[in-house]
């Protein structure tokens, strides 16, 4: 069985339907990212894969366990980060670390050396005997992702990993995440941030109203969709290089939306991209960059999930 | 792999007590049974008072705010056990690990029971020694009173952690706890002496036998008449009250039922709670 089996799972609070009949797999190795708008049923979807909530009907399994049933056999190769977790202000994070290694029946060196080593990873281990009743948000959801990387899990599940922290912590948490993946870890990865998840992830979930839309590689979701990217020059663009650019094979439409900015569509796919921007270069157009943008997950995104939803 | 469950509730256990030694409440509770201690040792002399003579006489007094402190150590250790950890969420931190609702909720209350019992005995413990310093002897009867303050102490422990299992926020638990035990059983217990008839079912009721236990003979129910002063009627009974006395069989059975049905309850209920 594969390390995260989902099956029919559904979730109602009283009334509201929160999980309906949602099934998933994921693979053993692969990182999913578990998109949707607020109250889609992401951090629902975890919280019953991490025993913090109960089904109303349907199955899960972790590493072949039911989750349900046999909380505590399924959750022990399991690490999770969980919205952002607070800690008991009284302890210290070697404290909040022996807590759960202890927990966890790891031995007092083990301990000891993983609590030096993912303290390091997240770049807390010069805190590490300060009481945590005085970390910063950002603090505490570093330490959320060591104390989930303590016992080296085979299975990683993050809801926003990223979320609370500067731009510096967030580069450094996707590099983490990026390191792992080399590893055999599976990882479910909730997130708002659409680039985010293209940049990390092999595969997507896009989930609203408790419903699977789609669940597939970011490779095949990027297959067939357009790519827009905005290229700026060095002088403004001749009405014969506009022409030229536009007559291009793969070219789909082009706007000039400033004196030295131009949008270009056009299919996706590498070949297609390699020749566009060759046919580009080949008009005299004095390009100086050009970026990707919109990124294809955003378009599939943005197209499943209807307008109004955040 | 994760061990078995009462290692994880040893484990739940040593840090409760490690969060109690280093926050306040453990030390606003020793504080205060050491002042109380002292105010009943040190008055007496400072107002040229001398003690009294008959030990039993001298312990009664001293433990005269036992059911304060039981009631104090419940609400500062039971109230928002389960609670807080909802309310901070703490519980994203502790539960979503191999270890079961259960042994969390009974590393958490063997840590109550402990910290308690050691604010009880730190208060017993000033009380014997100074019994025996002054009176020269121990009462009879003073290890009963023990126990049965100790039982008294875990059935308000479990309903504190019923409270903290069913409420939603820890300020409510906390107050919750507080009144019943402090003002409304109590007040239950007096109309009782109205309206005759014997709150025998009361827990509040009940802990009076860690007191009485030192009478001899043992108190039994009385009535008492009360008269007119002046007017017309003079002289003349208006109404009679009953002073109750809890009998100490049907109370320790009464404690005790209130303890495993409170602790059950509050297991059932914090075991399916959501986060």
């Amino acid at each position: 069985m594969e390390p995260i089996v989902i099956e029919n799972l559904s979730k109602k609070y009283g009334k509201l339907l929160a999980l309906d009949d949602l099934s998933l797999v994921v693979e053993r190795g692969v990182c999913v990212g578990y998109l949707g708008p607020n109250g889609a049923g992401k951090t629902t979807t975890i919280k019953v894969l991490t025993n913090l909530l109960r089904a109303t009907s349907g199955k899960a399994y972790l590493n072949g366990v039911d989750v349900i049933h046999h909380p505590k056999a399924a959750l022990d190769g399991v690490g999770a980060v969980v919205e952002t977790p607070e800690f008991y202000p009284q302890l210290t994070p070697n404290e909040c670390l022996l807590y759960i290694g202890t927990i966890r029946g790891m031995s007092a060196d083990m301990i000891a050396e993983r609590s030096q080593a993912v303290l390091q990873q997240v770049k807390l281990l010069d805190v590490a005997e300060r009481r945590t009743g005085t970390f910063s948000k950002g603090m505490k959801q570093r330490l959320a992702i060591a104390q989930a990387l303590m016992h080296q899990p085979s299975i990683l599940i993050l809801d926003e990993p990223t979320a609370g922290l500067d731009p510096r912590g967030m580069v450094e948490v996707r590099e983490i995440i990026k390191g792992l993946i080399k590893t055999d870890i599976t990882i479910l990865m909730s997130s708002h941030l659409l680039y985010e998840v293209q940049e990390v992830c092999d595969k997507v979930a896009i989930i609203d109203r408790g419903v699977l839309l789609t669940y597939d590689s970011v490779k095949n979701l990027s297959v067939g969709q357009d790519v827009t990217v905005t290229i700026n020059t060095l002088e403004p663009i001749t009405p014969s290089e506009f022409k030229a650019i536009k007559a291009l094979k793969d070219v789909k439409s082009v706007k000039r939306t400033q004196t030295l900015t131009l949008k270009v569509s056009f299919g996706s796919g590498p070949q297609t991209q390699f020749r566009v921007l060759r046919g580009i270069m080949n008009t005299g157009v004095k390009v100086v960059s050009y970026m990707p943008q919109r990124a294809a997950i955003e378009d599939i995104y943005l197209q499943l999930v209807p307008e109004g939803e955040a | 792999m994760a061990p078995s469950s009462i290692r994880q509730i040893a484990t739940v256990t040593k840090y409760e007590l490690l969060k109690y030694l280093r926050g306040r409440r453990l030390l606003a509770i020793v504080v205060l049974t050491i002042i109380i201690s002292a105010i009943f040792l040190i008055v007496p002399p400072a107002i040229g008072s001398a003690y009294t003579k008959d030990p039993r006489e001298f312990i009664v007094n001293m433990l005269s705010f036992l059911s304060i402190l039981a009631i104090l150590s419940a609400t500062f250790f039971g109230a928002d056990a389960i609670v807080s950890e909802y309310e901070s969420k703490t519980g994203y931190f502790l539960f979503p690990n191999p270890i079961r609702k259960t042994a969390i909720f009974l590393g958490k209350f063997i840590a109550s029971v402990l910290v308690s019992v050691g604010a009880i005995g730190l208060y017993y413990a000033i009380a014997v020694v100074s019994v025996l310093v002054i009176d020269g002897s121990i009462p009879t009867n003073t290890g009963l009173s023990f126990i049965y303050s100790l039982v008294y102490l875990f059935a308000i422990l479990a309903i504190a952690y019923l409270f903290s299992a069913i409420m939603r926020s820890s300020v409510y638990s906390l107050v919750l706890t507080f009144f019943t035990f402090f003002l409304i059983l109590p007040i239950v217990d007096a109309v009782g002496s109205i309206a005759k008839f014997k709150p025998w079912f009361s827990v509040t009721f009940a802990s009076g036998i860690s007191q009485y236990i030192f009478q001899s003979p043992y108190p039994t129910d009385k009535v008492f008449n009360a008269t007119a002063f002046g007017g017309p009627n003079a002289g003349e009974s208006m109404f009679s009250l009953v002073q109750y006395y809890p009998e100490i069989r049907l109370s320790f059975i009464v404690m005790a039922a209130y303890f495993v049905v409170a602790f059950l309850l509050a297991i059932l209920i914090a075991r399916r709670r959501e986060m």
